[in-house]
């Protein structure tokens, strides 16, 4: 088990490592950061005065080592719009896009895992059929057309919600389903052919034979072994969700990562878009090893192999 | 493998090909029919949309700005789904807007189809240190947010159309690399390859002649999926605002131009969006029932 743990580990920081590379590149490759940062109409020597003052004139890989040098002590450099260090501007971005992902979670889980579950209990009738339908819907929906229509019901039709801020919880209820929608398909599937799988073992026809009530099968002897890629599979989700919330940020002006990235892409200002791009990388594959270890704990078999 | 395919024209029944088989089953498969003719008919309007309609999509008229729809009080046959803010017939865009959502996510998949599918049997041929090297390759490439990462780019370097589809194209390739990778291993270990490993085959010849064919079944499901994920990517950033821009045409561009009417005019978002939904809809229809034609243990 350590073996497992510490090589997946370091794959992760691997990982990590290279990500942030790419992101460095991404960013300084692309235009020229001196030029974005001096403004439109901003004369040759300005840009020139720029590029001296901010070190863009040193050889890419003393910036790259600079910038990794300094997140390593915490310092994710400055926003030139904003005026503010970057570490600070996310620091009060995260928490909202934090609790839009794990809502949004939430929501995908409550509605994919009972569907799954009936849909097993009852292959191939009606509620199986509307289950399907449910998942191949949502994968032909545009997330954005989703949440255009949820807004224009519930904001607009019947005005029951707000449509957009993030002041207080009912600003979160839109923005949640829409993105946790996207997550069902996948969730409700898994769930579906675990339960299929599970509710013919001899363990369950065991405890059926001893007549134990129905939903005491179901919950204690199938979902609980159904439910084991699950969890893994939700924190996979859960890390999508961080890369996909920009969508969803923006219609709804939820003011998390997502629109700051954003706005920040939109005012060129590249410290803030490097360390967003690395801040998202790295909490997916923080939360890849988390689904992985989580898998590891509840499934001896995989350690061992 | 390929030499079954020319045994079949004495009218032995019993030597189709895979691929034949796979055809057959798939013109008696109901999705095939429903989801290929929506495809089918929207590819005709991509091509044949100036004959269509007597407008240009991007030709604007301030004052008449806001037609109402056929359907509407006051809504006329001149401008069968009315105008836009600009007013520019909202037909015309739409029959255009099909032009780009097809084009570039044909284009797009060629390319990433050619990355993953060259990445995927490398590693899933040769094994070893190369397997290790690319899957690391495909674990970051997950780990990068697709939609920021276009963003990003499209932003920086000035959006156009070329841009956006080798853009898309460069980052959709992971799929088809982790499908064709499984696939190919499994292939390599059949005996077939390792007898053609022992007359002496090239490398290249196992790769092209042997294991490219075999594999065909699962690369045409996954650039189904992948062309839908494209166009449903384009459609993202073109609503974001960074995708394709004016003059051209897109149906997230036209959604995304509607989005301030939605309070007044909704139908105006709706229009593209159904047709986008439709479309993807209909490859999504496609891609399951080849889904169920090519492996051997679908329904017949």
């Amino acid at each position: 088990m350590l073996v497992y743990l510490s090589k997946r580990f370091l794959m992760t920081m691997l990982v990590i490592a290279v990500t942030s590379g790419i992101a460095f590149l991404l960013v300084h490759l692309s235009g020229d950061p001196a030029a974005a940062m001096a403004g439109e109409g901003a004369s040759e020597a300005d840009i020139e005065a720029v590029r001296a003052t901010y070190g863009f004139d040193r050889p890419l890989y003393v910036q790259y080592l600079d910038w990794v040098g300094r997140i390593l002590t915490g310092d994710l450099g400055r926003s030139t719009y904003l005026r503010a260090d970057v570490t600070d501007v996310l620091a009060r971005h995260v928490p909202v896009t934090a609790t839009l992902g794990l809502c949004a979670l939430t929501f995908a889980l409550a509605l994919s895992i009972p569907l799954g579950v009936i849909a097993a209990l009852r292959p191939n009738t009606l509620i199986d059929r509307f289950a399907l339908w449910v998942a191949v819907a949502g994968q032909a929906l545009p997330s954005f057309l989703f949440a255009l229509g949820l807004m224009y019901l519930f904001g607009v039709y019947f005005r029951l919600l707000p449509i957009s801020g993030n002041e207080t919880w009912w600003h979160f209820i839109m923005p949640s389903i829409a993105l946790g929608y996207y997550a069902t398909p996948a969730i409700m599937r898994l769930t579906r052919s675990g339960m299929l799988d599970v509710m013919q073992s001899d363990h369950v026809r065991t405890a059926r034979a001893y007549g134990l009530a129905p939903w005491r099968v179901v919950v204690r002897h199938g979902l609980r072994h159904a439910i084991i890629p699950v969890v893994s599979l939700a924190a996979v989700q859960l890390g999508f969700m961080l890369g996909g919330s920009i969508v969803i940020e923006t219609i709804f002006s939820l003011k998390g990562i997502g629109y700051l990235a954003w706005e920040s892409i939109q005012r060129a200002d590249i410290e803030v878009i490097q360390a967003i791009l690395l801040v998202i990388a790295a909490a997916y594959a923080v939360l890849t090893l988390l689904a992985d270890l989580l898998n590891a704990a509840l499934d001896p078999r995989i350690r061992i192999s | 493998m390929n030499n079954m395919t020319t045994s079949a024209q004495d009218g032995a029944p019993v030597s189709l090909s895979p691929g034949r088989i796979a055809l057959r089953r798939a013109f008696r498969h109901g999705g095939f029919w429903i989801g290929g003719t929506i495809i089918l008919a929207i590819i005709l309007i991509a091509i044949f949309a100036p004959l269509l309609t007597p407008y240009d999509p991007s030709v604007q008229s301030l004052s008449k700005g806001f037609v109402p729809p056929v359907w509407a009080k006051d809504g006329s046959w001149l401008h069968p789904l009315g105008t836009d803010n600009l007013g520019r017939d909202y037909l015309a865009r739409l029959l255009y807007g099909a032009r780009i959502s097809l084009g570039l996510a044909l284009l797009t998949v060629i390319i990433s189809g050619t990355i993953g599918t060259a990445m995927g049997i490398t590693a899933g041929y040769w094994g070893g240190w190369p397997d290790m090297i690319i899957n690391f390759f495909i674990t970051v490439r997950l780990t990068l947010p697709v939609v920021l990462v276009a963003l990003v780019v499209v932003a920086l370097i000035g959006s156009s159309l070329w841009l956006l589809i080798l853009v898309i194209g460069l980052l959709l390739w992971d799929r088809f690399a982790i499908v064709v990778r499984s696939a190919t291993q499994q292939l390599a270990q059949r005996e077939y390859i390792t007898s053609a490993r022992a007359i002496g085959s090239s490398t290249p010849r196992i790769l092209f002649r042997e294991i490219l064919p075999n594999i065909t079944g699962p690369l045409v499901v996954v650039a189904s999926i992948e062309i839908a994920h494209a166009i449903l990517l384009e459609a993202a950033l073109s609503f974001l605002g960074l995708g394709v821009q004016p003059p051209d045409v897109s149906w997230g561009l036209m959604v995304a131009e509607a989005k301030a009417q939605l309070l007044f005019r909704p139908w105006m978002i709706a229009i593209p969006g159904a047709a986008l939904v439709l479309l993807i809809f209909a490859i999504n229809l496609v891609g399951d029932a080849l889904r169920d034609v090519t492996t051997p243990e679908g329904k017949a």
